[in-house]
């Protein structure tokens, strides 16, 4: 086993409302090592969602611990968190959130921009990752103009944009058709290898689970670790059946 | 027993009527739901719109109980309306009888204008009295004065004109006497007279005429009409101007020589009717003193009432022939004309009114920006258009009556506050509390303004409401869209071209109707306020261009605002050029805003600076001086230039006489003395200036100056010989040459009209020389002096030792005529000064809402990409700056463009607004900046919108970045 880069311990996290309190997490651990491509799988609600916010320090747990690089995190004050998103985090969001007014080329380079670079290195850094992410003759268009693929591999390239250590994918070809998410999944784990970066990823499509290093598999708030961590072990028929009789029992 | 079809009918119906008020009840509670969930936003829209409708209520409220009641109060200030005479003297019981049953009538009084002797108990039938001053026995002279015969009822008004010391009632046994008189009679019997006094008075039942050789004490007729023991009541001193005693009596204004500053008033119940009868025999004409009722006199508002009087007059006179009446006609006219001027000015108010209608047309049209995904979400559940239009048209009208309701209680208060602090006084609670007493609306005008508002909100909010329930039908015909837009723009402009054309033609008409007349009368009033109209859509038109260029430029200026923005140029540019809708409404309404703060502004310091000056030049010199009775001015003159301190003063011989058909006022200066003592204008004389012209006149003994109305009238030219007829005490008829035109003169005011502001009768005047004057006329006497002093003297000194020389005099008076009609009005509508602040703060206050819900509306549209940047590892420090930055582009950009474009456009304004903001144009009026209102103005507008903007921000601030990016669809 390599060292451990990520680590969560006893997490617990309600949501308060005045209605009733909703636990989602009810005090889950597991540990995530550098290098790693890591899938959550669970049904919607399941808290595949919070988890990821909470490990891209935007947002803070009930109790428990998130530790990453040794420290734990939701102890750090906003200056700290603020320079962990902007430094360690790269994160896709399910529903692209783009900024309207920006070209794609634009949304790309507000990362590199928030780090305080140039405009002419960030919109150079920018170009080179839209033409990665093969979208490099729509980098002036709009989100508007662009279909649910291309804004996701927008998405994509303004998560890598900062080079981050963790790369956060939420749902990432939840709003996109099959083939379309084959593309943005491997675009994913193509850029998280060659950039060396940890890749954290929801899903609830167990197929897309696949291209994982290491599954998790999240169930009523609670975090079920697999022994397996060859990829190649996972009964992924099993899962899906699983999955399946879950979904139906619900 | 129960009718079985019946039964089944109600069985039917029951189901559907539940159906019906569930789905009623159920709208009713969602129109709630959705008004409780947004209190904040509905609370904006709710104020707009009472700020809207109460300007309107309030204006409408506060001019018709205004016109009620300066109708009556000015009434009350008037001693009389009318006097009546009548050579048949024997028929005046008969016109007291019909003028008292006359419905426009309130109260008629008789006056008998006799003589009174005082000291006379030692004197014989025979003494010699005639003249006064040298009398039969100048050691113990008869005093001799008018003595009018009143009733306490009548003294009760005449007593207006009069500054009273002790009662001002006269009972039987009871005398009230001048200060001019009892002066006398201290001098004569060496005691001071003050009131309780007791004194021996004789009224004549007779005055003889000198011109007859009638100068001896029988032919007073007295011996019945000893009064012994008398009191003397109080002791007064003349007041009064622009009233019936003064025309009846002559007040003593313009040098004319006022009788009743040297006179007693006497209990007319101390006279028998025979001695009356007697006194009516002799000729001692009885006049009638007519007070009519205000009630009657504005029945038909305000500006009828000089017509109505006239229909008096004429009324009494078809009726009797042999009578004469007049009536304070020029008095009354100038009340209606001023109040008429004083109620237009108010039209400056309209573009502060236009702007509360806009902040209500933005803000709901945010308000529904803001629920489009409400609408959206309503649309995909399949609620049909009819039914979104519904629940927003049921929201609107509930939000509509709230606003009615507190509106019209606002506008009742509002139009009784403004009177109460408009004069600039401490709060005047009788006046609020009369103004609400004697309330009148116009429900006539209060619907109209309803209608108006509500229409135009309701219209505009359904119209967006429609649009949005629309939109994806718009959307996929882009083309078509692109295409509205075009015919938009190019509709917006047609209709600016319109409006400037229409602009330039009713200022053309303006500007011809102000060449061809002297002065602002009601007609250029009209005009001016026509072309306000136009030039208010002119404004705002101009500030919605202007805001599409400064947003083009803001565009393009990348490299401006990347040098000032160095570290966050790339996102305040990009925000800059996005929102583009938004900062276009934005921009436009804060350049209206600072365009018509710097116009009110502006207009307000140059009104007052104009006032200011105006003020000095009617006043003269440095002293102006007026004796109140008529002295010497040889001798007055010698005693100012004893004073220390004074240079040079000059008096001012006058003559009525005539030019052509015009009545006018001679007066017999120095014309070099004149120059150097007076504060001469540029514009005083047309075609040259002071010195040329005053040195023409020196130059020509003949010479004359006469004003522009008459030489343009009877088209005279310069150096052109003219005569001027019927001198009273005078030649009848005298040439002279034309050597100069003149338009004002200091001290003297303005050489054409009625100048209400100074105390003159007459219309017109024309200054000769005094050589040539004195050659011609009689006169040495005068009242009006004018002095300059050195520089460095001591003012006060000076006037001190003026006051020993002449107690009575007045110098440097705060108003040279008090009874000046806008002075009166002042205490109901504030005047153009007030009324323009009120308007700034007005237009403050508006600018400052807009900002906090413009901002609210931009931030809250940016809620997510904050939250997206925050997630992105943007902080919120950066962001705030950036928001701040962006606001403070904006601020700074309209503050510059709009006070420039309100510089212009008050150019512009000044060029036609002239008639609603002053009386008469003295002084050139041009434009003057206080600065101190303005840096006022635009911090508090600052400060505002900045103090306004820190809860928002903090309020955004402070949702989590989590909650954000959930709540967004």
């Amino acid at each position: 086993m390599g060292e451990t880069f990520i680590s969560i311990e006893n997490l617990i996290k309600v949501f308060t409302s005045k209605a009733e309190d909703l636990t989602v997490l009810s005090g889950t651990s597991f540990q995530i090592e550098k290098g790693e491509i890591v899938c959550l799988l669970g049904t919607s609600g399941s808290g595949k969602t919070t988890t990821l916010n909470l490990l891209a320090g935007i947002d803070k747990p009930t109790s428990g611990k998130i530790s990453y690089g040794g420290e734990d995190i939701s102890k750090w004050d906003l200056a700290e968190l603020y320079d962990y998103r902007l430094r360690e985090i790269g994160f896709i969001f399910q529903d692209f959130h783009l900024m309207e007014h920006l070209t794609a080329l634009e949304n790309v380079m507000v990362p590199i921009l928030l780090m305080k670079k140039e405009e002419d290195e960030a919109k150079e850094t920018a170009l080179e990752l839209l033409n990665k992410v093969g979208l490099g003759a729509k980098a002036l268009n709009h989100p508007e103009e662009l279909s649910s693929g291309e804004k996701q591999r927008v998405c994509v390239a303004r998560a890598v944009a900062n080079s981050p250590s963790i790369l956060i994918a939420d749902e990432p070809t939840g709003t996109l058709d099959s083939k379309t998410g084959d593309v943005i999944m491997n675009l994913l784990l193509d850029l998280s290898k060659k950039n060396k970066m940890t890749m954290i990823y929801t899903t609830h499509d167990p197929y897309l689970a696949r291209i994982a290093t290491r599954l998790l598999i999240i169930q009523k708030g609670i975090i079920s670790e697999t022994e397996i961590t060859n990829i190649e072990e996972i009964d992924y028929d099993n899962i899906i059946f699983e999955y399946k009789l879950e979904r139906d029992v619900k | 027993m129960t009718d079985p079809d019946i039964s089944k009918d109600t069985e039917n119906d029951e189901p559907f009527l539940r159906k019906v008020f569930y789905i009623f009840s159920f709208n009713i509670r969602l129109i709630l739901k959705n008004i409780s969930s947004r209190k904040r936003s509905t609370l904006i829209v709710i104020l707009g719109l009472i700020f809207s409708l109460s300007v309107l209520y309030t204006s409408s409220i506060w001019t018709h109980t205004s016109e009620k009641i300066i109708a009556d109060d000015y009434i009350e200030t008037l001693d009389y309306e009318m006097y009546i005479t009548s050579f048949l003297t024997h028929s005046m019981d008969e016109v007291y009888t019909y003028v008292s049953q006359d419905q426009v009538v309130e109260q008629v009084d008789w006056i008998y204008p006799s003589v009174a002797l005082f000291n006379f108990d030692d004197k014989n039938d025979t003494y010699r009295w005639y003249p006064e001053e040298a009398q039969e026995n100048m050691t113990n002279p008869l005093s001799l004065s008018a003595g009018f015969v009143v009733s306490s009822r009548s003294l009760n008004r005449i007593k207006l004109n009069l500054d009273i010391e002790g009662r001002s009632e006269v009972n039987s046994g009871e005398i009230l006497i001048s200060y001019t008189q009892a002066k006398q009679l201290e001098s004569i019997f060496n005691e001071t007279i003050a009131p309780g006094y007791k004194i021996d008075v004789a009224i004549t039942r007779r005055i003889p005429n000198t011109d007859d050789g009638q100068i001896y004490m029988f032919h007073y007729d007295i011996d019945e009409t000893k009064f012994y023991n008398y009191t003397v009541a109080g002791i007064y001193k003349y007041v009064g101007h622009n009233t019936v005693i003064d025309r009846l009596l002559g007040g003593g204004t313009s040098g004319s020589g006022g009788i009743i500053v040297d006179s007693i008033f006497f209990p007319i119940e101390d006279l028998t009717s025979l001695d009356l009868f007697i006194m009516d025999g002799w000729g001692i004409l009885p006049r009638l003193l007519v007070k009519t009722d205000p009630q009657q006199l504005r029945i038909d508002g305000i500006t009828s009432m000089p017509d109505n009087l006239l229909a008096l007059r004429e009324r009494i006179e078809i009726r009797f022939f042999h009578s004469f009446c007049y009536i304070l006609s020029q008095e009354i006219q100038t009340m209606t004309e001023e109040y008429r001027r004083s109620f237009a000015s108010t039209t400056l108010f309209i573009p502060t009114i236009a702007t509360a209608i806009v902040l209500t047309i933005l803000s709901s049209h945010m308000t529904v920006r803001r629920r489009r995904e409400e609408i959206a979400f309503l649309r995909s559940k399949g609620a049909v258009s009819s039914q979104i239009i519904g629940i927003f048209f049921g929201e609107f009208l509930f939000i509509s009556v709230i606003s009615l309701v507190i509106s019209i209680g606002t506008g009742i208060l509002l139009a009784a506050t403004i009177p109460s602090v408009g004069h600039g006084s401490v709060f005047n609670t009788s006046l609020f509390v009369r103004y609400l007493n004697e309330l009148e609306m116009s429900f006539y005008d209060i619907e109209i303004f309803t209608v108006l508002i509500l229409g135009i909100y309701l219209g505009w909010t359904l119209l967006n409401v429609i649009t949005f329930v629309r939109r994806d039908i718009q959307e996929s015909l882009l083309v078509t869209r692109k295409g509205q837009q075009l015919l938009t723009m190019g509709l917006k402009i047609a209709a600016f071209a319109l409006t400037i054309a229409g602009f330039i033609f009713l200022l053309l008409d303006y500007l011809k109707l102000e060449q061809e007349s002297f002065t602002f009368n009601l007609t250029l009033i009209t005009a001016s306020s026509n072309s306000l109209y136009l030039f208010i859509g002119v404004i705002f038109f101009t500030c919605y261009f202007v805001s599409l260029g400064i947003n083009y430029l803001l565009k393009k200026s990348e490299v401006i605002l990347s040098s000032i923005f160095k570290r966050s140029k790339f996102f305040i540019i990009k925000n800059i050029r996005r929102y583009r809708k938004s900062f276009t409404d934005t921009t436009f309404f804060l350049i209206l805003i600072i365009c018509l703060l710097t116009s009110f502004l502006t207009i307000r310091s140059s009104t007052i600076r104009n006032n200011i000056l105006e003020g000095e030049y009617r006043e003269g010199a440095d002293l102006r001086i007026d004796a109140v009775v008529p002295v010497n001015i040889t001798d007055f003159e010698n005693s100012l230039s004893s004073i220390e301190g004074i240079n040079e003063s000059i008096g001012f011989y006058t003559a009525k006489a005539t030019v052509g058909f015009q009545d006018v006022e001679v007066f017999g200066i120095d014309p070099l003395k004149y120059l150097r003592i007076g504060k001469w204008l540029d514009n005083s004389f047309v075609g040259m200036t002071a010195e040329e012209g005053l040195t023409a006149l020196a130059n020509e003994e003949e010479g004359v100056i006469l004003s522009d109305f008459v030489v343009d009238r009877l088209e005279f030219s310069l150096n052109q010989i003219l005569s001027i007829t019927a001198f009273r005490g005078g030649p009848f008829y005298v040439d002279f040459r034309l050597t100069s035109i003149i338009s004002s003169a200091p001290g003297l005011g303005v050489a054409h009209g009625h100048d209400p502001k100074m105390n003159r009768i007459t219309n017109e005047w024309a200054l000769i020389n005094e050589n040539y004057f004195l050659q011609m006329i009689e006169q040495r006497n005068s009242t009006l002096f004018l002095a300059s002093v050195e520089e460095n003297a001591d003012v006060e000194q000076i006037i001190e030792q003026i006051k020993e020389i002449n107690p009575l005099v007045v110098i440097n008076p705060t108003f040279i005529n008090p009874d000046y009609i806008g002075y009166f009005l002042v205490n109901y509508i504030p005047p153009v000064a007030v009324s323009l602040l009120l308007g700034a703060i007005f237009l403050n206050v508006i600018g400052v809402v807009y900002i906090i819900i413009s901002t609210d509306f931009i931030l809250e549209q940016r809620r997510r990409e904050n939250a997206v940047m925050l997630a992105l590892g943007g902080k919120q420090r950066d962001i705030r700056k950036m928001i701040i930055s962006e606001l403070s582009i904006f601020m700074i950009t309209t503050v510059i463009i709009g006070f420039i474009l309100g510089l212009i456009l008050t150019t512009v304004l000044l060029v036609f607004i002239k008639p609603l903001i002053i009386s008469r144009e003295v002084v050139s009026l041009s434009i003057f900046i206080d600065v101190v209102p303005f840096i006022i103005m635009f911090i508090t507008l600052f400060a505002a919108a900045m103090i306004g903007l820190i809860p928002i921000l903090r309020k955004q601030m402070k949702h989590e970045i989590i909650n954000e990016l959930r709540a967004i669809v």
